[in-house]
Parts: C-alpha cells; structure tokens; sequence
C-alpha cells in the first residue's frame, strides 16, 4: 500500500511538473510534448491506483491527441520554436483568477465528497476489462454510442468545412495535393 | 530472470536483422559487420547541429529505443517467458508503439532543419493512415480470445492461427506494422532519396548507434507483435515453444524487410488515400466477419 | 603501436594500457566498416565503371553517416568547395579518397590517392583500412579549416536593410540594435550543401526575432507594440505587456504594420546562411479583438497551395550531392510545408561553367578536343566523342563513313543503355526501390564495356528488369501522374519528348526508356562490332562542320570552326541544357516528393548543361 502511495505521489508530481512545463515554455513545441507527457504522467497514474484498462487507454489515446494537436499549433501560431522570448500568456488576471477557483472547487470536491468506503482489493485487470466491456454495451451503450456518432459527424463536418470550396468542383489536381 | 531472456532475444533478433539488412543491400553475410559498426558509431565524434531543441534531439532516440522494449516487455515468447502479463496487454502494446509518434516527432524538430522536420511532420501523416489499421485487428483478434491478455490470445490459437481465421486482419495488420516502423515502402520519414536521410539524416556517434538499434527492436517487436497476435505465438511441434516464437517473429521481421527490398516507396497521399477509403472499411469489416464467426461457430 | 592520448596526462599506466586497448578495437571497427559519400555522385561513380560496395565499402547518403570523402574525377572549384563542406559535415575520423584527380585545393590532403579504376579503388579501400586501422586515434589531428566554411556575419538593421554593418552595434537611423546576418545567402555555391552547417564552423547567434516594415515615408516617428497597439512610445525599446520590442508606427495609422520573421522558418534558414524571408511580402495583418496574432492573419495573404494550407515559406537546397538527384545537380525548392511553391535547378557541373571559354588563342588540336569534350561529359562521353567526331569530319569534307558506321551505332546505342540503366538506378535511389538500384547499377556496370557476345547474352536480363519493372505493384501509381509538363513547353528532346505523346508523365518516360532499351539491344544485334568512336585522319583542314548526335538524353548538336587541324571555336547546343529550364513549371505546386521524382523522370545531366 506504501509503494502504492508513493507512485501515486510520484505520477501525480509529475503530471503537476509537466503541465507547469506547459506554460512556463514559449516553445510551442515543448509546450505541446509537455502536455503529452502529463497526460502520460496521469495515465500512469491510473495504472498505479490499479485502473489498467483507463491507464493504458489514456496513455494510448494521449500520444496520438498530443502529437496532432503539436502539428496545429505549429501550423497556426507564431513562433513555434519559442526563441523570440515573447511572452505568450494573455488575460492574466482572468486566468488566475479562474485558475484558483477551478482549484478550489476540485479539491473542494475531492475533499468533501463521499467516496464510499476504500476498496481494500480490487478486481485483477482481467475482470475490470470484463466488467468495463459489459457494462458498454449494456447500460451505458446509448451513451457512448450518441459520444461516438456525434464524435464522428464532428470530424465529417470539420473535414467538409475545411475543403477549400473550389476545389469541390474540379476531380484533378486533388490528387495530387496533401 | 525473464528480463534478461528476453532482453538478450530482443538484441540477438536485432543483430540477426542487421546482419539480412547487410545481406540484401551488399549481397554478402558478414555476421561481425553489425557490431563492428555499432562499434565504429560508439568511437566516432557526435555532432549536435546549430540550434537544436536540445530535450528532443537528445530524448528521441533514447525514447523509440525504450518504446520497442516496453512493447516486447508484454508479447510472450513462451507460455512463461514474458516480461509483465499485463490484463490489458494487446492494447498495451498500442499504447507503447504510439510513442513512436511522439519520438519520430522529436527526431524530425530536435535538429533545426528542414529534412529533419519534413520527415518528421510527413510521419504524422503516415500515422494518421495506419492508426487504425492497427487497432482494429487488434480489436478482432481480442474479439476471438474473449480477453485483452496476450498469453490468453495466443492460448485461443492453440487450434487454429488467426492467419487462417482472420486472413484480412492479418494483411491489414502487417501492412500497418511495416508503416509503423516506417520501413521501406514506407519509410517516408527517412527517405534517402528525397530527404537526404530525413530523422536519421542529423544523428552521429552514440545518437546514431541508438537510433539504429531501436529501429531494428522496433520491427523486431511489431514481428513478435505479428506472431502473437496472429501466427500462433508459441504453438507448433517439436520444438520447445520459445524457438517457435523465435523463428516465427524472425520469419516475419525478415519477410518485412524482404517486402520494402522489392518495392518503391509509397506515396503518402496514395497511402492515406487507400487506407482510409479501402483500408478501414476493410477493417470493420474484418471485425464484422470475426464476430459472425465467433457467434455462428460453435 | 600505443596511442598515447594528449588528454589522458593524468591516468595510471594500467588505465593507458586499457584505454590503448580499446582504441585498438575501435580504430578495428572504423576500418571495418567503411562508409563512403561520393562526390560528385554515385551516377557518376557508376558511369566510370567503379562497383564501390564490391570493395566493401557502403555508401552513405548522408555526410553525417560517412567515414570517406571519396572523389570520383577531377572536381572544378565549386565542386571542391561542395565537397570540403561535406568534408567538414563528417564525423570523425574522417578520410579522403581521391579517384583519378586531385585533391581540391580547400581539402587537406588525400589519405589515398589512386587511379580512376576499379582495381585501384578496391587497392585504395585497403590502404584506407591499414590507414584507418592504425590511426585513427592520432595523438595530435590537427582540425581542418577553410574559408568556404565560415560565413561572414554582418550585422542589419531590421528595419533598414540598407543598412549594413561589420560590427554590432545600433542602426543610426532608428537607433534599434543591429541583427546578425550571414552574408552571402544569395549566391547558390557559398559553401552550401544539402545540410546545414557543422557547428563548429559558425559561432553566430542568430536573433530570431525580427521585424521588418512595409516601406513608410513619414516624418514623426513612435514606436508601437506589433501585438498591443494601444502602446505607444516615442523611442525604441521593449513591451511593457509582452516583452517584445516596439517597432516604428505610422503617425495617423490605425496599426502598426509589422511583420514577423516566424521563428518555425528561422529553423530551416540556418541551413542556408539565414535566408531573409522578406522576399515574400506577408502582407499586412489585422489585430484580431484581443491583440492576439496567429498564424492565420499573418499568411492571410499569401498565395494558397494546392491543399489550401497557408503556410510558411522555406528555401531548401537540394543538391549538389543528394543521393536522390543527379551528382552535380542543384535543385534550390521554396517549400510551403511540404509542397513546393517555386523550384529552380541549377548544375555546378556543367560545361563552360568554369570560365574555360574557348578563345582564340586557345585552340585544340582535334584529338585533344575529342579527350576534353568527352572528359568533360562522364555520364555519356561515347556520344559525344561520336559528335565530335562527325562534326571534324564533316568540317573536314570526309564523306559519311559507312566502314566504321557499324561499330559507331553499336558504341551509341550501348552507351544508350548503360545510360537509361544508371536512369533507373538513380531512380531507384530516388524511389527507395533498393531491388532497382542494385539491379540496374550491376547491369551498367556489365552493358558499358560490353562486346556484342555479351550484350547479347545480356539481352534476358534487360528485359526481364522491363518487365519485372512494369509490373512492380507500387511503382506505378507511384509514377502516374507525376512530372506533366505544361503543353505548351517546346524544344522537348529524346526520351521526354516522345514520351510526351504518350502521356508526358514520368511512367511513361519509364516506359519510353525501357523500350529503348530494347531497341538498342535491337540496333546493336543488326549493326556491327561495338567500337569506340576514333577520328579519321583529317589532316591540316579548314571549314565549319555540323553535327547531330541522339545522345540518349536527346538530341545534341555540335558546329565548329576548324582551323588548320585545329578547332577554332565551338558551339554545343545539348538537350540537358534545354530541360533544365522546365524545371520551375513542373515542380510548382507539386508535394516534395512528386516535385523530386518529376525533376529525376527528366534525366538530367548536369555535365551536359550549357551555361
């Protein structure tokens, strides 16, 4: 249970250090990977609190999530490589303030809520696997099933508002574009 | 115990590609060439270029080094031969191979160069073709074992392999292996031809040694990778189940790299193009004929 | 032998000993394996009929991967220039072979120096791993320097380009600080290469913030914050939101228009002496409502590409010595991510490219012209010897020479071969096709020298490469498509041009090529004995001769002025030199690869390049 705690401790720190890394960078870049690798730092999180399945999905999900949104922000921001020294924060006093109220309602909640009693054991990975994928696709199928389609409209739309118009008319020379 | 076993199998299968990769490209078998040459790279000078990102030019090699051992650590190469039975283990090896992403990315922005960074950005596009076509198979083969663990997939092939049960999911699988690794034809980061040599263009002395070695462990673990998920891992007769495993994921790695030997490279805007519209089409429907069967068969 | 390393004063005599020893196996790995970077190309190696991985070297195609700068021919002085920068990319140890020339003047001196000749390459690589082998851990190497390597820095005012200084300092015009600059970025050959610079060459910093402005003529002047306009000062200096310095403002302007150099571009230009950017006008922006620029506004009014990405614009040099593209050829692409906006091809090779113009004074007798032209040309020196040949003599007034005629179709059309072979080796290298580099290099190697037994003994084996090759899966739909020119380009000579009525993209151009392979083989069988072309005797004659040769890159022609035996002047008028101003129309707009793969379907020689 010691060990437990530490490399909760541990992950968690880390997650804490690399979203601090996030803005305390100017390279959109290693802002980018930083973000990755909390996200990566909370998935193993979920491994040590013995979640296998939610860590490795999240470990999973993250890198590719990251990495694509690492190529739009150097697609669309100024400066990726971070070297003009700009600095990149805006509405200050806005962040903060909602930065700290975020924080204090989460640990609030994390604080105050009823959690239930601690499970002393927990179900080995195969069952929670088992019992996740049951639960999928039984009571909570209409739920994720509306999270997938809908997910799914949202890319078809994007990618169709992002065709230049022009371009819809003429079949050649699409090819051998992108 | 098992560490080192299979440590030491990931490095042998290693050596034993670098030693068919000097065999295709000169027409020779010199089985000391690799080492020597690991050798040479260790003593020679390293060179960091002008104005690297010095946190991704020092950390990619070193990451897609530990992301192919990560993914060998839960592919079993015999029933008691595995690293970490993970529950979860087929999607974890996902997890780890999408980490080769994130290195490759590292590599392509970490020198400060345009061949670099081109190939590195051109492999986020190849990922965005063959993501699925990974995880799809994945998803029909753990739809027949009825479990994410890896020794329980291969224990469901005892009778019959998923090549022969799920042939089209295989294809698509070794096709999305071979992107993953980004070999030849689909070596688009490291393009010789067009990029000068791409991610691997900036690296020298113990850099270059690294990133050598991870990507030969890299197609390494995506043979295994093949093995297990679909050529029956351990099974067959005679011989002790870890040399099944041996020669089966040499047969693949080797069959890989036979492949990218006899043809040119893909386009990539051919490759998304028939991955998306052929590719993942296929690949549903690969799910959709597994789970008939699973369901009709008895 | 005991290496004695200067830095290790303080070890004990056993650590010595232990390091000697692994020294010694290490100098043992360097000499086993050998990695080469062929200058001016491996085309080149290949067409002089060196087999480099039969001696046990590789071939590297990147500098940072070779141990050996091999030359291959007598390089002229930009070349030399190319390769001591790709000298200085490799890591070392290092080592120089020089084939059948000299050591360019920039190098240091040849490790190994041998003949133009496969037995004395393979003498050559032994020398090298004896060298290798015994000192490669020398107690003192003394590092290299030249001049092309180093960059002159000059410092620039940002927002007056004219203004242009040896020190830093601060502009008297606006007073903002002087920005470091490499000097030079306009010239293709200072020092460039495919990669950018060793750092130990350049000690410059580069700031990577700059500002430019659109030119103003106004009197007062304040200074502004690009991104918070609503700051205004009367003097340079810095933000006091963000940090960035002000730049000059309009009086009575709504904005101040400044553009940005966008540092994700500042990374490529380090590869070619800080290219400015400011060539391409990004035009003004809008703030958007909260001060917040971004990638959108600012390349809002640059020209889309085809994907309808606005990107940032990149120089990139492709060449001379890239392993996708003809030795000798320099391809300068204004990528826009990865697709390419402009392209313009340039060669370094080419003939009269040195300045040896012909004068007057300067004459040649007709033997030595023979040996000059075709020496000059090591991709097809048949074809030319051939040129030059009818041209003496029909300067000459000698009558078509049917005896020999044979014997010279058979040299030509074999030369043809061995030609459109390196072509597919050279694509094969392009493709990463690696079963066609090897194939068609081992095929060259056995068509060039080949009497007319052999080559038609050789005859299976081309056609079967044909075959095999137009039914390999992905080649293609790798190929279609690719490489069409505009209709109407004109002057379209050999391959390319009869491939254009076959549809005019680089499969056909493949397939043009193939088929004439086989009719070579077909020539060759009909015509007689494959001899190398020899001048008739002409004697003392005077008189003007004009030829034309189907080189196999198309037609050349050839007028000269003999006088008295001796050639006056000359004029070459080559296919190559034609092609080569086609490459801007066709790698416009097209991804790098294609962009790549068209320039290669072209097979230009840039030794036959006129300038």
């Amino acid at each position: 249970m010691y060990a437990q705690a530490f490399f909760v401790a541990v992950f968690g720190l880390a997650a804490i250090g690399f979203g601090v890394v996030v803005f305390r960078t100017s390279s959109m870049m290693r802002s980018a990977l930083a973000l990755l690798f909390s996200m990566t730092a909370v998935g193993c999180l979920f491994l040590a609190m013995q979640t296998e399945f939610l860590g490795v999905l999240q470990i999973m999900m993250m890198a590719t999530e990251m990495s694509i949104m690492a190529i739009f922000m150097v697609m669309f921001m100024m400066d990726p490589g971070g070297l003009g020294g700009m600095d990149m924060s805006h509405q200050k006093r806005f962040s903060i303030g909602a930065g700290v109220s975020a924080a204090v309602v989460a640990i609030a909640v994390a604080l105050l809520s009823d959690w239930g009693p601690a499970a002393e054991q927990v179900v080995d990975a195969q069952a929670q696997t088992r019992a996740l994928g049951m639960e999928l696709l039984g009571r909570s199928m209409m739920i994720f099933e509306t999270a997938g389609i809908t997910i799914l409209t949202a890319m078809i739309a994007a990618t169709a508002v992002a065709i230049p118009v022009k371009n819809l008319s003429s079949k050649d020379g699409k090819e051998a574009s992108e | 115990m098992t560490v080192a076993i299979v440590l030491l199998a990931l490095l042998g299968s290693a050596w034993l590609l670098a030693v068919v990769e000097g065999w295709m490209a000169t027409g020779r078998l010199s089985p000391a060439a690799p080492l020597f040459r690991g050798l040479a790279h260790l003593g020679r000078e390293s060179i960091v270029p002008r104005s690297p990102d010095r946190v991704f030019f020092e950390a990619a090699p070193v990451l897609l080094l530990v992301v192919a051992v990560l993914g060998m650590a839960v592919l079993p190469l015999a029933p008691d031969l595995i690293i970490a039975d993970l529950g979860t283990g087929a999607l974890f090896v996902n997890a780890a191979l999408a980490y080769v992403l994130v290195a490759v990315i590292m590599a392509g922005w970490g020198p400060d160069g345009a061949y670099a960074m081109i190939g590195g950005w051109r492999f986020l596009g190849q990922l965005i073709a063959y993501s699925m076509l990974i995880v799809m198979p994945i998803t029909a083969v753990a739809m027949r074992a009825e479990s994410l663990v890896n020794t329980a997939i291969v224990g469901s092939q005892a009778g019959l392999w998923n090549i022969v049960y799920q042939p089209l999911g295989f294809v698509l699988f070794y096709i999305a292996a071979m992107a993953l690794a980004f070999r030849a034809p689909f070596d688009l980061p490291s393009a010789e031809g067009e990029l000068g040599g791409g991610v691997d263009a900036e690296y020298t002395g113990v850099r270059l040694a690294v990133l050598r070695l991870a990507r030969l462990t890299l197609v390494v673990t995506l043979a295994s990778a093949t093995t297990v998920f679909y050529l029956g891992g351990w099974h067959g007769p005679l011989l002790p189940p870890s040399a099944w495993s041996l020669i089966k994921t040499l047969a693949v790695a080797v069959s890989m790299l036979l492949v990218g030997h006899y043809l040119p490279r893909i386009r990539e805007a051919n490759l998304m193009r028939w991955c998306w519209v052929l590719g993942i089409p296929l690949a549903l429907l690969n799910i959709i004929i597994v789970g008939l069967l699973i369901l009709v068969v008895p | 032998m005991t290496s004695v390393s200067p830095i290790n004063t303080t070890g004990s005599r056993q650590r010595q000993a232990r390091f000697a020893r692994l020294q010694k196996w290490v100098s043992r790995a360097f000499a086993r394996d050998l990695s080469c970077l062929i200058v001016p190309g491996q085309d080149v190696a290949v067409a002089h009929g060196l087999n480099v991985s039969a001696t046990g070297m590789r071939v590297s195609a990147s500098p940072r991967d070779a141990n050996v700068l091999l030359i291959v021919g007598v390089l002229s002085e930009k070349m030399g220039e190319v390769a001591t920068v790709l000298y200085a990319q490799m890591p070392r140890p290092r080592t120089i072979v020089v084939l059948g020339g000299t050591t360019p003047s920039s190098l240091p001196g040849a490790d190994v120096s041998a003949g133009l000749s496969q037995e004395a390459l393979a003498d050559a690589v032994g020398r090298l791993k004896r060298a290798l082998a015994e000192g490669a851990f020398a107690v003192s190497p003394m590092d290299f320097d030249a001049s092309v390597l180093h960059a002159r820095i000059e410092y620039v005012c940002p927002m007056h380009p004219e203004v242009v200084e040896d020190e830093p300092g601060s502009c008297p015009k606006c007073g903002m600080d002087l920005v470091a600059r490499e000097a030079g970025e306009q010239t293709p050959e200072g020092g460039h290469d495919h990669e950018h610079h060793h750092d130990h060459d350049h000690s410059n910093e580069h700031s990577n913030e700059r500002q430019q402005e659109h030119a103003h003529e106004n009197a007062a002047t304040e200074y502004t914050c690009p991104m918070h306009p609503e700051i205004v000062r009367d003097e340079p200096g810095s933000c006091p939101k963000c940090g960035m310095d002000l730049v000059v403002r309009e009086d009575g302007e709504d904005e101040g228009h400044a553009e940005h150099e966008h540092s994700s571009h500042d990374h490529g230009e380090h590869d070619h002496s800080g290219h400015e950017h400011g060539g391409h006008d990004h035009g003004g922006h809008d703030h958007g409502a909260s001060g917040f620029m971004s990638m959108i506004e600012v390349t809002k009014d640059l020209p889309r590409s085809a994907d309808g990405l606005q990107m940032d614009w990149l120089e990139v040099p492709f060449g001379p010595v890239f392993p996708g593209l003809a030795g000798g050829l320099k391809l300068t692409l204004t990528l826009d991510g990865d697709g390419v906006t402009e392209g313009q091809a340039t060669s370094l090779v080419g003939l009269t490219s040195e300045g040896e113009n012909f004068e007057a004074s300067d004459e040649m007798d007709a033997e030595t012209f023979i040996g000059y032209l075709s020496a000059a040309i090591p991709l097809a020196p048949v074809s030319y010897r051939l040129l030059v040949c009818l041209a003496i003599e029909q300067a000459a007034g000698l009558e078509g020479d049917s005896a020999n005629a044979g014997a010279r179709t058979g040299a030509l059309e074999r030369e043809r071969i061995a030609s459109h072979l390196g072509w597919l080796a050279q694509l094969g290298r392009q493709l990463g096709f690696a079963w066609l580099t090897q194939r068609a290099a081992t095929l060259q190697l056995q068509v060039r020298e080949a009497n007319r037994d052999s080559l038609a003994a050789l005859e299976p084996a081309l056609r079967t490469l044909g075959t095999r090759l137009e039914r390999t899966p992905l080649l293609k739909s790798r190929l279609k498509g690719i490489g069409l020119l505009p209709t109407e380009s004109s002057d379209l000579r050999g391959p390319v041009a009869r491939a254009a009525d076959e549809g005019g993209d680089a499969w056909a151009r493949l397939r043009q090529r193939l088929a004439e392979i086989s009719a070579s083989l077909g020539l060759i069988k009909s015509g007689g004995e494959p001899a190398l072309p020899v001048l008739r005797d002409v004697g003392d004659v005077s008189g003007t001769g004009e030829a034309t040769v189907d080189t196999p890159r198309g037609e050349a022609r050839l007028s000269l002025k003999l006088e008295r035996g001796h050639v006056k002047s000359y004029k070459l008028d080559t296919a190559c030199s034609q092609h080569i101003g086609l490459v801007p129309k066709l790698v416009e707009g097209q991804e790098l690869g294609d962009a790549l793969l068209a320039v290669g379907s072209l097979d230009l020689s840039p030794w036959e390049v006129t300038s």
